[in-house]
């Protein structure tokens, strides 16, 4: 099991200033933890399902900057045909990360489908993803990380994590949040 | 009958490049006429709630973005706009297509064509609906710069007057 606090961690340290949309729930603790001073994160308090969704259309509108989702299992499953949209229309600098850990973990842990039949790998090259993977440690996600950041995608990385909780709470204005996103984007 | 190219010149002159969309017979009229052009960036949508997200995206990374769809889609929005466009300050253009008042046929349409000015009021989103070919370019380009101005998605319905009912027994 990783901890997605760490992953999310190494995540940044790879970065300078990419772009990361970070989906309601944990991930967004989780960033804000790990590089709360980072101005090129986009903090999402609700919209479940539409990470990947924003991911998208900044990847295609920003061909020249890799952009980064993070998202959880229970998330995607609510917009699962972002896949299709996503492997069809392939921008090649959007990396999908995907935090599974089989529950909703932010209402309880009550547990999602991938804890029982749905492997969120299969279902993204069923989609039509050529570059899709899943890993279970920490090692294994730095190396799978490594790879996607350095190659064309799009690439799905689900990543097994633990269900620890960040103790971070990024700002709850929107305006704010997007304003200092786009800023960051500007200025790059 | 311009009015589908009429449309497409005025998204163009709006600085509109992405247009992405679940279609139908209208909205199918207006991507036959902005055919090929590579001025446009076309995204097929599994699901009218994505463009919202995705045009969301193209917002932030500095493209303006319309999404095209029948008034059925909307209900697939209601959330991704409560939650994601509306407080984030995302302005945009919806195109709707009206399903369900003059001339219709299918009974499974009524319900949504009459809640859809409704569902639009209550989330306090501002929409004008165009009735004639004339009223085209006052009305489209009012709404987008509206909608600019004030940094929220804005909604225009195409009436079975400007575009003419499905015709089906």
């Amino acid at each position: 099991m990783i901890n997605r606090l760490k992953a999310t961690r190494f995540l940044v340290q790879q970065l300078s200033d990419e772009p990361i949309i970070a989906s309601c729930g944990n991930p967004k603790f989780d960033l804000y933890t790990a590089a709360e001073k980072r101005k090129a994160n986009f903090y999402m308090w609700n919209s479940m399902g539409m990470a990947s969704s924003i991911g998208l259309g900044l990847a295609m509108a920003r061909p020249d900057r890799k952009v980064i989702v993070l998202d959880g299992d229970g998330a995607l499953l609510m917009n699962l045909n972002t896949l299709a949209t996503e492997a069809s229309m392939a921008p090649a600098n959007l990396v999908h990360i995907v935090w599974d850990n089989a529950q909703y973990q932010i209402t309880g842990g009550q547990p999602t489908h991938t804890g029982s039949k749905t492997d969120i790998e299969a279902t993204a090259r069923g989609a039509g993803f050529k570059q899709a993977i899943t890993v279970n440690t920490l090692a294994a996600f730095k190396t799978a990380l490594t790879r996607a950041l350095s190659r064309p995608g799009p690439w799905i990385l689900v990543a097994k994590t633990d269900s620890d909780t960040a103790l971070g709470r990024p700002p709850k204005s929107p305006v704010y949040i997007k304003n200092r996103f786009m800023e960051a984007l500007r200025s790059t | 009958m311009d009015w589908p190219r009429k449309i497409v010149s005025l998204l163009k002159a709006n600085d509109i490049r992405s247009i992405s969309f679940v279609p139908d017979s209208v909205i199918g009229q207006i991507l036959k006429a902005a055919g090929n052009d590579p001025y446009f960036h076309f995204t097929t949508l599994a699901r009218e709630e994505e463009g919202v997200g995705i045009i969301t995206g193209e917002y932030l990374g500095g493209r303006y973005g319309t999404l095209m769809m029948q008034g059925a889609g909307l209900g697939n929005c209601v959330n991704a706009l409560a939650s994601l466009a509306i407080p984030y300050q995302i302005p945009f253009l919806m195109l709707i297509s009206q399903r369900g008042e003059l001339g219709e046929f299918n009974p499974c349409h009524v319900v949504m064509g009459k809640a859809l000015r409704s569902i639009l009021d209550s989330l306090g989103i501002q929409h004008y609906t165009i009735n004639r070919e004339d009223e085209l370019e006052a009305v489209l380009n009012g709404a987008i710069k509206t909608a600019y101005t004030v940094e929220q998605p804005v909604a225009v319905i195409l009436s079975v007057t400007l575009v003419g009912w499905k015709d089906e027994k």
